[in-house]
């Protein structure tokens, strides 16, 4: 016997051969790669992937790199009050988003939805505020509601919404029903059973997720300033206009500073949830 | 006083028959003790007595109300009467004894305070006393998941117990217990009927444990009822005629 099973203390047995691949599923499953590849040239012309005009564009690359060094960190006061506008933009625009998703959460779970009635629209709500980027609703809030982080709020407020919402009512449907079903047989209402019984369940992941989408949103609030929507962005793009390379340099540091700060504290955050 | 009327309750699963024609009347302060092999239909039954699933037909009488015939809000309300104890116990886990105790008190307490959990004085007062009858005082402000199966168990008992329930019905509620903590549990259940008048139907599926708990034992068999008798002429006979000739425990 071999040590393993001499281990297990069992006679050798041998392995049953695996049934055999059909012809047709061979076949199917070469069809289906040839489709991949096929595909995804496709794609490549579309994307106009040209290495060439990679390589021609090195040179410059080269240039600008050069010129960031040194950084110029003259405006470094004005750098960091927009790396703070774009974070209370994310804060903001999440917290409101909270506010938005926890009521439309239990209309959206299936395990607490009044009918399947409420839920559908509420649903295709729901998908249609995520399937629209933040971004674009702060290009849409700018033309309504002027230049500025408010509309950068707004923006990250609605798409954010969307998720939430989706990811809330995902958790509440992972939830175990007994609970709240034992408490709709004392015939109280859906207001008083889903706050009493479902939020303290739900809790715990929410706010994990809440964070995590806060952080998903400081990062998404450092191009919001492109559009015109406050923020770091904005010294970003006007940056570039002005090919002012050592400016530049200075400001992707911030970001990229303030992107790990954040990282490290939303996980910690969500560890001590956990 | 009969609480509980059930009468010809007949129930399908995709066409195949789970309950026929069950007929099961219960008084207050009597506990009747549902017994019979696996696949009898006791889990169906007791999932049909509080409408979590729709009978076929029949007449489900709770306190004079058919609730057959109930939907949305009054069905709602007439479910008051009845008070459930589940296998699983179904707490919320992040909530303490004493708020759990209170789900049962929801309906009467305005949806502000709910929201904000500021019970008034007197409903807490009434949720610590049911919670003293369990015997779990002292473990009011313990969170649900720290506590074990069996005082879980006790303060689900409790949770009914707040209720205005008339009916208390406990599908399997010792089922996955230690003997200790099941006698706990059925002494709890008992007293829920001797002291305060609640008419209990309890399913089982350990027959020994039915003697000295309930006033009434009702076999179930294919969906029938096939046994409905005191507990002392529940016997080693009655036993084997229920479950087959293959002998399972004998009723202590």
């Amino acid at each position: 016997m071999t040590p393993v099973q001499e281990r297990a203390g069992t006679a050798p047995v041998a392995v049953p051969a695996r049934p055999a691949r059909s012809l047709r599923a061979r076949a199917s499953r070469s069809a289906l790669a040839l489709l991949g590849l096929v595909g995804f040239a496709a794609c490549l012309r579309l994307a106009d992937v040209d290495p060439v005009e990679l390589v021609e564009g090195l040179p410059t690359i080269a240039d600008w790199l050069a010129e960031a060094f040194p950084p110029d960190t003259s405006a470094f006061g004005t750098l960091l009050l927009r790396a703070a506008e774009t974070v209370a933009i994310a804060v903001v625009g999440t917290v409101f988003a909270v506010l938005l998703a926890l009521p439309l959460c239990v209309l959206a779970a299936r395990t607490t939805t009044p009918s399947g009635w409420v839920r559908l629209p509420v649903r295709l709500f729901l998908n249609g505020l995520r399937g629209v980027d933040a971004f674009v609703f702060a290009l849409l809030f700018v033309a309504a509601v002027g230049l500025g982080p408010f509309a950068g709020v707004l923006g990250i407020a609605l798409h954010t919404w969307g998720s939430m919402g989706k990811l809330f009512a995902e958790t509440i449907e992972a939830l175990p029903p007994g609970p709240l079903e034992a408490a709709e047989l004392t015939g109280a209402g859906r207001l008083k059973t889903s706050t009493f019984t479902l939020l303290p369940d739900v809790l715990p992941s929410a706010s994990g997720i809440g964070l995590y989408l806060l952080e998903f949103n400081i990062r998404a609030s450092t191009v919001l300033g492109v559009v015109g929507a406050g923020g770091i962005g904005q010294e970003l793009k006007n940056a570039v206009d002005l090919l002012a390379f050592d400016r530049l340099a200075t400001i992707l540091l911030v970001i990229l500073a303030m992107v790990t700060v954040v990282d490290q504290v939303s996980a910690r955050l969500r560890k001590a949830l956990a | 006083m009969t609480v509980l009327a059930v009468s010809g309750l007949s129930h399908a699963y995709a066409g195949i028959p789970v309950l026929r024609a069950v007929d099961l009347s219960v008084a207050a302060g009597e506990v009747v003790a549902v017994v019979g092999p696996s696949g009898a239909g006791k889990t169906t039954l007791f999932r049909c007595l509080t409408r979590l699933v729709r009978p076929d037909s029949g007449v489900l009488a709770v306190h004079g109300r058919d609730l057959m015939v109930l939907d949305g809000a009054a069905l709602r309300e007439a479910r008051r009467d009845l008070g459930l104890v589940f296998q699983s116990y179904n707490l919320v886990r992040r909530l303490t004894a004493l708020q759990n105790v209170l789900v049962g008190r929801l309906a009467d307490v305005p949806t502000w305070r709910v929201v904000l959990r500021r019970f008034p004085a007197e409903e807490q007062r009434l949720a610590a006393s049911c919670l003293q009858q369990v015997g779990l005082l002292g473990h009011a402000h313990t969170r649900a998941d720290r506590l074990s199966g069996g005082q879980q168990q006790r303060v689900a008992i409790a949770r009914a117990l707040a209720s205005r329930a008339r009916v208390v019905l406990a599908d399997e509620p010792v089922a996955s217990l230690d003997p200790a903590s099941a006698a706990a549990v059925l002494s709890a259940l008992r007293s829920l009927a001797t002291d305060h008048g609640k008419a209990v139907v309890c399913s089982l599926h350990q027959v020994e444990l039915v003697a000295g708990f309930a006033d009434r034992v009702v076999g179930l068999r294919d969906g029938r009822v096939v046994l409905d008798v005191p507990v002392r002429e529940f016997d080693a006979d009655a036993v084997r005629a229920l479950y087959g000739p293959a002998g399972v425990a004998e009723p202590v």
